[in-house]
């Protein structure tokens, strides 16, 4: 098989129809325009269309796949003109290599999966027909980003993407917390979208052929056809972008509000697909951050610090959907920690083992709200013996997460702390140091919600007309097939997909995709190896220590560390910083107001002044107006010789 | 003589309405809809005929009009790539102005005779090829608006009314001297004349002149600071009126700055280009930081107006041929999105009887059609990528970035603040709890709200996913332009 076979990069082009890459983004957008137009008259068929559509993406993404394997990472691309105007000219294209082929299989499977678990998931709710219509939509414009050949057409699907992650979140609309929660994910990501286009401003002025190509924006970089302040602040800017998209720190704050969406559309796309965007962004540009050594490290450091706060926030969260929530911000921090650790590789290889055992944790917890009702984990307890397979499946994922070998999260994870490792020691201790909470929250939720004794779930409001609750919470049992189906499909993954780590086999894969690639030697080494084993076991014991011995009581252990844990249950105040102090007080109560009682006194003060001024003024004139010819003829001839005057005084003969 | 045509036909709509006899009055409706969809399609068809390729007038006719000595008036009309885009944006918003009027049952004779004179004058403002048939032109829109806002406003609809006719008038007296002065010097008043000539200061200088000039359009535009009219003419006019006022009363302003001030003194415009750039930037910021404050939905769309206004000023002021498209695009961008944002907001109002933010909420649930055109037309104005307002954002962008850098990056911030108002509006009126004050209130149910909600979004769509259209017939326009200022 030539895919695990470590060649050296090739030039071979992958002989991959322009129609199949165009047809894999047009199925699932078919599906949702059928969708669209039918569902208020058949909202039953809503979920065979979405599988349909979603399912034919996903076939013809595994035939690129194949294909792009075939041609050993090579390089497609077909472009077309869009529009012009002057200078500017946009091209619509798309571009396979072998960042793409991953993301596309990614991006279709777990999306497949997905749709199948939501027929389960979302059985009886009203809105389900307008559901199935965003998931396909949001799936389109995820494949759509990635196909992308060039940065303005990037752009569009990634608001995009926005766009139907903000319908998503806010699908229960009634509801205020996810209205307001989708109005700021869509205005915080934009935020750093700001930075984007910006980005994309500077670049598309300051290259000479004025493009957006993304292959030749790379080549410009890599051979410094632009200065180098443009190089990096081209850089930063698509960092910024990549920040507000993957949640990033500071603006990793919607992301756990997020969680307010329907809990398939966590899984997919605040959890495998859509929140990667932005690691997906920066790997694409990876040239260009290699050649800039400040926004590199830049985005490094970023990396960091978000892999570590969120692990903490994680610890002590009591719902259960957003330990998970602050741990894909955390796993997200990793991707961006290897970026700017050159682990271009480890970075994307974790983006691909973290899609599966993230959604699959996130469908997991989908499962067990499905039946007690409730994400608080202060009701859950003992669930391994109702919910086996949701059990079994979560630990499974859990301990993939965690890094224990051989599961796939073991050998993503190690790629990266190997990569800090050879960069910065300083970066390998704090994502060394994340590896220990990561281990630690997550099996303190496993702890907390499968073992001990069952605390009765949340009782069924039956007088809310928005609950559409079937079965009894306080005697859970295991989801129904169409949803339990798909745990056990993605456990494999889970499991297996780091095994491609052999031999260097997936790294070569998508180091095709760049202009050049410097070799940097081994990916594995014993030390990092059993260091991170040895730190996540640790984590996992003491999770069992505090959550299933008690042994230690997490009430002391909180009163132990007191102001940490009350700045990580605040979440580092930087909501209230973001929204009570700038949003509500320096701008809306302050500037706006200022600007607005502008308006109010000082313009229309003016206007409305002039205007009593002129009805003063008409009153007193009356009296020139008298009627007498003489006074009128006296006026006019003054008026002529002032006039005169005037003339021959400005143009002397 | 299909230019002609095409300015009056809604003016004989208007004749044969007001001859109508009492007891047919309520047909007027449909007069005024034969008399605008048919001037639609005459629309449609002079824009296929047109030769997209060339720069310079179309179609133009020229009759004598005053002829005494040095001054020579003429009756002339003509479309280029600048106007005629403008003018299929202008009898596409008359339809769509009839059709959300059909439930309007008070004097309708009147009413719809006002709103056809109203797209004659815009139209023949568009197509003028003489200063003082676009002066009179300019002026008459006055008189249709006045009735218009002041018999079926609501609110303080006379001084609503009186604020827009005066603000206007002080704006044009400034402008008609501009004109004279231009047309005396260069002793003609031909407009594709002027636009070849040079000019060389007089008794006043012709920065002077460039400044009445713009005076008079940056009102109708209009920027900050003279912008406060349009709140109060919006929230107080009923919807078909605010459709025309911002769909495309306000582009008068910007084909203005274009048609007259830049294409007839480039130079002078060259050396304003700076300050252009600044009001726009400054307009854009200041329009949408005021737009967080309303609480009005009519009032708030109106600001909203005053920050992508803002825009057009900014891609005039960069003076670059991308920049100018952009600008160009921008105004057909704003006027049919947020002509459906009034539409919606009409309809919204027509069955809640409040445009009060604070007293909406949840209307999903009772409106889910209307709740979707919201939704929609916020997404578009918010600058959703692949809908036309962001593909004319982004243009202007591109285009004047080289130039005015920092005007652009205080511009884009201008991309997050319409997030910010577009989705805590909808946030407030759409979604959230259900109110059961609502409960008896109907959905979009009738058939001219669905068909001009879905000829709007049809027209968002097709400009948004099919920029080429309009950008390859207003790009040759520029190319006179430019050269001139290249020069």
């Amino acid at each position: 098989m030539p895919f695990l076979a470590a060649e050296p990069i090739t030039t071979l082009v992958p002989s991959i129809s322009e129609g199949i890459l165009w047809a894999i983004g047009a199925s699932p957008f078919a599906a949702f325009v059928v969708i669209a137009l039918s569902y208020r008259w058949f909202p039953k068929i809503a979920g065979y269309l979405a599988i349909l559509g979603v399912g034919a993406a996903m076939v013809l993404a595994y035939v690129t796949l194949f294909n792009v394997i075939d041609a050993d990472g090579g390089i497609a691309q077909y472009t077309h003109e869009w529009f012009r105007a002057g200078s500017l000219v946009v091209n619509l294209g798309v571009r396979v290599d072998g960042l793409t082929a991953i993301m596309l299989v990614a991006v279709t499977t777990v999306s497949f999966l997905v749709q199948v678990y939501s027929t389960g998931y979302m059985a009886g709710d009203p809105g389900i027909g307008r559901y199935f219509a965003y998931m396909c939509l949001f799936t389109t414009a995820m494949l759509g980003l990635v196909l992308a050949d060039n940065l303005f057409m990037l752009f569009i699907f990634w608001e995009l993407v926005g766009l139907s992650s903000y319908l998503l979140i806010g699908f229960w609309y009634h509801r205020p917390a996810a209205a307001a929660a989708a109005k700021k994910a869509f205005i915080v990501t934009r935020v750093g979208d700001l930075g984007l286009l910006a980005a994309i401003l500077l670049i598309w002025t300051r290259t000479p052929t004025h493009t957006f190509d993304i292959a030749t924006i790379q080549q410009v970089a890599a051979n410094h056809q632009v200065a180098q302040w443009v190089i990096t602040w081209f850089a930063l800017g698509v960092l910024a972008g990549a920040i507000g998209k993957s949640a990033q720190f500071p603006l990793h704050v919607w992301l756990p509000d997020a969680m307010e969406g329907p809990t398939p559309v966590s899984a997919l796309i605040h959890a495998a697909t859509m929140v990667v965007a932005g690691v997906y962004l920066v790997a694409r540009f990876f040239p260009v951050f290699e050649a800039s050594p400040d926004a590199r490290q830049v985005v490094a450091w970023v990396g960091a610090i978000t892999a570590i706060m969120a692990a903490c926030i994680a610890l002590v969260q009591t719902d259960f959907k957003r330990v998970l929530a602050y741990s894909t911000i955390s796993q997200l921090g990793y991707m961006m920690l290897a970026l700017g650790a050159f682990g271009y590789a480890a970075a994307i290889f974790h983006l691909f083992t973290n899609a599966f055992f993230k959604a699959l944790l996130f469908l997991g917890s989908g499962s067990v709200n499905h039946s007690t009702n409730t994400f608080d984990m202060r009701k859950m307890g003992g669930l391994r013996k109702a919910m086996p397979i949701t059990f079994w499946t979560f630990v499974i994922a859990s301990l993939s997460l965690a890094g224990i070998f051989p599961l796939a999260g073991f050998w993503s994870k190690d790629e990266i702390l190997l990569d800090a490792w050879r960069d910065n020691r300083a970066l390998w201790a704090a994502a060394f140091a994340g590896a220990f909470l990561t281990a630690f929250y997550m099996f303190r939720a496993i702890f907390l919600t499968f073992f001990g004794d069952y605390k009765g779930g949340e009782p069924v409001d039956h007088h809310d007309p928005e609950n559409h609750f079937h079965g009894d919470p306080a005697h859970p049992h295991e989801s129904p097939w169409s949803m339990a189906g798909p745990l056990l499909v993605l456990a494999v993954p889970a499991v297996a997909v780091g095994w491609f780590a052999y031999r260097d086999a997936f790294a070569d894969f998508v180091n095709g995709a760049l202009p050049a690639v410097e070799e940097s030697g081994s990916s594995f080494e014993w030390g990092i190896a059993i260091s991170s084993t040895i730190v996540a076991l640790a984590g996992i014991g003491l999770a069992y220590a505090v959550y299933y011995k008690e042994w230690v009581t997490s009430k002391s252990l909180r009163e132990g560390f007191a102001p940490l844990t009350i700045l990580f249950e605040n979440k580092f105040y930087l909501d209230r910083l973001y929204e009570d102090f700038f949003v509500r007080t320096v701008l809306q109560r302050g500037w706006n107001r200022l600007l607005e009682l502008n308006d109010k006194y000082v313009v229309d003060g003016i206007v409305n002044g002039t205007g009593q001024l002129g009805r003063e003024l008409s009153q007193r004139l009356r009296i020139v107006q008298n009627g007498q010819l003489q006074t009128y003829g006296l006026g006019f001839a003054a008026g002529v010789i002032i006039l005169v005057l005037a003339v021959f005084t400005a143009n002397p003969l | 003589m299909e230019l002609t045509i095409l300015t009056f036909l809604p003016t004989a709509a208007a004749a044969v309405i007001m001859v109508l006899p009492e007891r047919l009055e309520q047909r007027a409706r449909w007069v005024a809809l034969a008399g605008s969809l048919a001037t639609l399609v005459l629309s449609i068809v002079l824009f296929f005929q047109f030769d997209h390729g060339a720069s310079g007038f179309q179609f133009t006719e020229r009759r004598k009009w005053v002829d005494i000595g040095s001054f020579n008036l003429q009756y002339g009309l003509g479309v280029d790539g600048l106007s005629l885009p403008l003018v299929v944006l202008t009898t596409f918003l008359t339809v769509a102005s009839t059709l959300v009027s059909f439930s309007i049952t008070m004097r309708p004779r009147l009413y719809f005779a006002m709103l056809m004179l109203l797209s004659t004058s815009v139209l023949g403002v568009f197509m003028s090829l003489d200063f003082i048939l676009f002066f009179l032109f300019w002026e008459l829109e006055l008189f249709p608006m006045f009735l218009l806002i002041s018999i079926w406003g609501s609110g303080r609809k006379e001084y609503s009314a009186t604020k827009f006719v005066l603000y206007t008038i002080a704006g044009s007296a400034f402008m008609l001297v501009g004109i004279l002065v231009l047309a005396f010097s260069a002793n003609t008043f031909d407009i594709e004349v002027l636009g070849r000539s040079n000019f060389v200061d007089t008794i006043i200088p012709l920065r002077w002149v460039f400044l009445f000039l713009f005076i008079g359009f940056a009102v109708k535009l209009p920027i900050v600071p003279l912008h406060t009219w349009l709140p109060d003419a919006h929230s107080d006019a009923p919807t078909a009126v605010s459709v025309m006022l911002a769909g495309v009363l306000l582009k008068m302003g910007g084909y203005g700055i274009i048609r007259i001030g830049v294409t007839i003194l480039p130079g002078v415009a060259d050396d304003y280009g700076i300050w252009f750039a600044a009001i726009g930037a400054i307009s854009i910021l200041y329009g949408a930081f005021v737009t967080l404050r309303q609480t009005d939905l009519k009032r708030l769309i109106a600001y909203s107006s005053v920050s992508h206004m803002g825009l057009v000023l900014l891609g005039i002021g960069a003076l670059g041929k991308t920049s100018m498209i952009g600008a160009t695009y921008q105004m057909l961008a704003h006027g049919v999105i947020t002509g459906l944002l009034f539409v919606m907001v009409g309809l919204m109002y027509e069955r809640t009887h409040t445009r009060e933010i604070a007293r909406l909420g949840g209307l999903a649930r009772q409106m889910p059609l209307i709740t979707a055109g919201m939704v929609f037309a916020g997404f578009a104005s918010l600058g959703l990528p692949a809908l036309p307002g962001f593909i004319a954002e982004v243009t202007v962008f591109l285009g004047s970035f080289q130039k005015y850098e920092w005007a652009v990056l205080m511009g884009i911030f201008g991309v997050v603040l319409s997030a910010g108002y577009i989705l805590w509006t909808l946030q407030r009126t759409v979604f959230g709890p259900v109110r059961a004050e609502w409960d008896s209130v109907t959905d979009q149910n009738t058939w001219w709200e669905h068909s001009v909600v879905l000829g709007l979004v049809a027209a968002i769509i097709l400009l948004g996913v099919y920029p080429a259209l309009m950008m390859d017939v207003i790009g040759p326009a520029f190319d006179p332009i430019v050269a001139r200022l290249g020069s």
